[in-house]
């Protein structure tokens, strides 16, 4: 739970000519490819903050000038070696991008990466507050699939799951708009050289909001499903 | 190290291209019947030669049994999958064949990847005799929806053919190479190439930065199942059907007739792209005439469902990449199917703007892949290509479910981590099933490799194993295993569920050289003496047309004359003479040829030879 902010990243040497490379991607002495050190992470990549809020011009910029000088093209024509580092720091680096450039990913990788999300463990329980209407969602799913086999009249039915699935949709901006807050937050305090349990609060607070927000995503989606195909 | 050439392995014609150095442009490269175009059609000589490319698509109709087409739409598939493309091409696949199938050719048996050697090999060879140098490197082009099993197949084909294949290029991503390089143009592009048997929509991004251009793709789409070949399909069904109903006859009785309609249909495919309507006149097998004329509307009311079926990939892939179709700025149309005006007009309309055809659309692609070689060849360059994976890589979880780890459309190459554990105690393996494609369940997604990660026995739940999978640059999966509590790498014995293994390859290597090894005058000669069989045929074919009795006693004596020649030209070696004889005999043929077609086609083929006829 208490992962230091940032980890220290080990001092490395090159492995072709045993000079000390300060981490770089290139060895400053004679010019060949390093590996990613083992702890580092996606913020580091781009030489980032473990921010939330990032320009997205600025990390595409970014991206593509790493890919100038990290992609296999460049590599073709060297040894196995070289070839298998730059596999390795350019498929990491696209890696990154995709996780870093996608709002909501980000903040997954966040919470992983401070260890208060478990890679894989999704928490799929619906949020308390949400029990009731969602309880009564289901119940109109299974009404529609049951009418939709039985070739009844869908239009009533479709009429409510419309309703529904736009209040379960502006449900989702608000989720939006709260993670953005608490983005803040978390970023404000990371300049604020906050206290850990201040930390620790954000955190959880964006994490339950990452909960909430990917059940309600997995309700709009099963509604979107079943609409699909039926007409008004 | 030599020159890296850029290779189209197309469904129905391949081609080879090289970066000039002089001026710095991709060139196509001329085979030896004067065209850049080398007809991806394999044929086994009753004398155990090969024979590739336009001498054996000749043989298309004389030696059906022993030539294969379209062979693209086998690669890196199983017997499974490929039910449905036996009941429209004549393939013989032999039915013992388990994992990897096994094409007849005559008595003997091989496997996709070798017969795409063959053609690997051909285009080799012209490039070695252009080029005067050894070529033992390429760059091969694949469609963009190949997944994980085709790509290998297609590498292994490069493989068994010598040449290393540097980097597999995705066919749109190649034609937007040549076509940035050539217009200069910068922004959002979509790439609409309809071939012979694969259908690929591509988005991507143009920018220029202070390092050089970047060509990113953002996201693609597609069906490696559809194409030109399936209008000819199409076509080829409306007249069967036709041609029953008359009662006339059933063509399902004859593989000959078959592939000769075939042939008649492209002809009226092509000529309906130029004109409004086109007659298919057609002998059927009872000597009975079949005729029917098309119209361009009856033509592309047939055809309607083919084009539909390529626009949902183009909305699914402006879809992924965020883009409405009027923040597209350049349209690109590559492939030869392309030049049906009805996909064209469809193409426009979608867009909103007329899309470049600049290019000639069966070159394109083989231009890119050439600039891709020159790229690589010099290490360090002013472009750079990112591609992306066409399907997500998922792995089978608890209950056949898929977990998807590699979303599609990732740039690549691309990677994901997963940590395993053991359920029991003292568990000695853990098996994994990797899996592509978009649906939830395993079973709906194409199944690329299982394996057993060996485990130190162990109280449940202490091992930590962490599994490395990586998409390389070509869009090929490579897995590697780490023992997180030791850092020990595991060795992994992933069995591709449809591939061949590296023995395999080798032997297919050794023996393809022994294929190879007649040299080109050899190849020339019996090029030509299948060229004058097919002639001599359908020579003897005329003059037994009841027609033919109208043409003068003189002119039957000059084509007797020149059958005589050819025939005593063949017998000997000289290829270039034997040549010299065919473009006698149909010179002296010509007016027989046109005599024996009605006047109103006769004009439109004016020029052509009776082996055309």
């Amino acid at each position: 739970m208490n992962a230091p902010k940032s980890a220290p990243l080990s001092t490395t040497t090159c492995w072709s000519c045993n000079t000390p490379t300060n981490l770089a991607a290139f060895c400053p002495q004679c010019g060949k490819i390093q590996s990613l050190p083992e702890n580092a992470d996606y913020f580091t990549y781009f030489g980032l903050p473990r921010k939330l809020w990032m320009g997205m011009d600025a990390l595409e910029q970014k991206f593509l000038q790493l890919s100038w000088k990290l992609h296999p093209d460049n590599f073709v024509n060297t040894n196995e070696r070289e070839r298998e580092i730059s596999l390795q720091r350019s498929s990491k680096l696209n890696d990154a991008y995709r996780v870093l450039r996608d709002p909501v990913a980000r903040v997954e990788y966040l919470l992983e990466l401070e260890g208060v999300r478990k890679e894989g463990q999704h928490k799929q329980q619906a949020p308390p507050e949400l029990l009731e209407e969602a309880f009564e969602l289901n119940e109109s799913l299974d009404e529609l699939r049951e009418a939709k086999s039985a070739g009844a009249n869908l239009d009533a039915l479709t009429i409510k799951l419309r309703v529904a699935e736009k209040n379960f949709g502006e449900k989702l901006h608000e989720v939006d708009a709260e993670m953005k807050t608490a983005a803040q937050h978390w970023d404000a305090g990371l300049d604020a050289n906050a206290s850990e349990s201040d930390s620790e609060a954000i955190l959880q607070r964006l994490n339950e909001l990452l909960n909430r927000r990917s059940y309600i995503r997995n309700l709009v989606a099963g509604v979107e499903k079943e609409l699909q195909g039926t007409s008004c | 190290m030599g020159r890296i050439v850029g290779i189209d392995l197309g469904t129905t014609n391949s081609l080879v291209a090289y970066v000039d150095s002089q001026t710095g442009q991709p060139k196509c490269i001329l085979g030896p019947y004067g065209s850049t175009l080398c007809p991806s059609v394999v044929s086994l000589d009753p004398d155990g030669s090969v024979i590739v490319g336009e001498a054996a698509r000749r043989r298309l109709l004389t030696q059906p049994e022993r030539t294969i087409y379209s062979v693209k739409r086998l690669m890196g598939r199983g017997p499974a999958d490929v039910q449905n493309e036996l009941k429209l091409f004549p393939f013989r696949i032999d039915p013992q064949s388990k994992n990897v199938i096994r094409v007849m050719l005559g008595d003997k048996m091989f496997t996709p990847p070798e017969i795409s050697a063959f053609i690997l090999r051909e285009l080799r060879n012209w490039a070695e005799s252009f080029l005067g140098e050894t070529i033992d490197r390429a760059v091969i082009t694949v469609p963009a929806y190949f997944n994980d099993a085709q790509r290998q197949a297609t590498k292994d084909a490069g493989r068994i053919a010598g040449l290393e294949v540097l980097r597999l290029v995705n066919e749109p991503t190649a034609a937007a190479l040549a076509y940035g390089l050539h217009e200069k143009q910068r922004g959002h592009v979509a790439v609409y190439d309809l071939g012979g048997g694969t259908f690929d929509i591509s988005i991507l991004k143009l920018i220029s930065t202070n390092e050089g251009d970047i060509y990113q793709v953002l996201s693609t789409n597609g069906d490696t199942h559809l194409g030109g070949d399936d209008i000819d399909n199409f076509l080829q069904a409306f007249i069967h059907h036709q041609v029953l109903q008359n009662g006339a006859f059933d063509f399902s009785s004859s593989a000959e007739a078959t592939q000769e309609l075939r042939k008649s249909l492209i002809a009226l495919k092509h000529e309906l792209s130029e004109k409004d309507s086109a007659v298919l006149r057609f002998t059927l097998p009872n000597a009975e005439l079949f005729t029917h004329e098309f119209s361009r509307a009856e033509f592309e009311k047939i055809i309607q469902p083919i084009v539909a079926r390529t626009m949902g990939p183009v909305k699914q892939a402006l879809a992924d990449a965020h883009l409405a179709p009027s923040a597209i700025e350049e349209v690109v149309l590559v492939g030869g199917t392309t030049r049906t005006p009805l996909i064209r007009r469809t193409v426009q309309e979608f867009f909103g703007r007329k899309p470049h055809t600049e290019l000639n659309p069966d070159e394109v692609v083989a231009l890119g892949a050439a600039v891709q070689a020159n790229i690589l060849e010099r290490g360090v360059s002013n472009m750079l290509l990112l591609d992306v994976t066409p399907l997500s890589l998922g792995i089978e979880t608890y209950g056949g479910a898929v977990s998807k780890i590699i979303p599609r459309n990732s740039t690549i190459p691309a990677s994901a981590q997963e940590q395993y554990t053991t359920g029991v105690d003292n568990q000695t393996g853990i098996d994994i099933h990797v899996l592509q494609g978009e649906r939830e369940l395993a079973k709906d997604c194409r199944s690329l490799a299982r394996f057993t990660l060996k485990v130190p026995p162990a109280p449940a739940g202490l091992p930590r194993i962490e599994v490395a999978f990586l998409i390389d640059a070509n869009g090929i999966l490579q897995v590697a295993a780490k023992d997180m509590r030791t850092g020990q790498q595991h060795s992994i014995e992933v069995q591709p569920s449809y591939g061949i293994n590296d023995t395999e390859i080798e032997r297919m290597l050794e023996e393809s050289i022994e294929y190879a090894e007649q040299d080109f005058a050899e190849r020339q000669l019996i090029e030509a003496r299948t060229e004058s069989e097919a002639i001599l045929s359908a020579t003897a074919k005329a003059l037994a047309n009841p027609q033919s009795a109208e043409i003068a006693a003189s002119e039957r004596s000059n084509i007797e004359a020149a059958v005589a020649a050819l025939k005593q030209s063949a017998v000997a070696t000289d290829y270039k003479q034997i040549r010299k004889r065919i473009d006698e005999l149909n010179h002296a043929t010509e007016h027989l040829a046109e005599l024996l077609m009605n006047s109103a086609v006769s004009t439109a083929l004016a020029g052509r030879n009776l082996a055309e006829v």
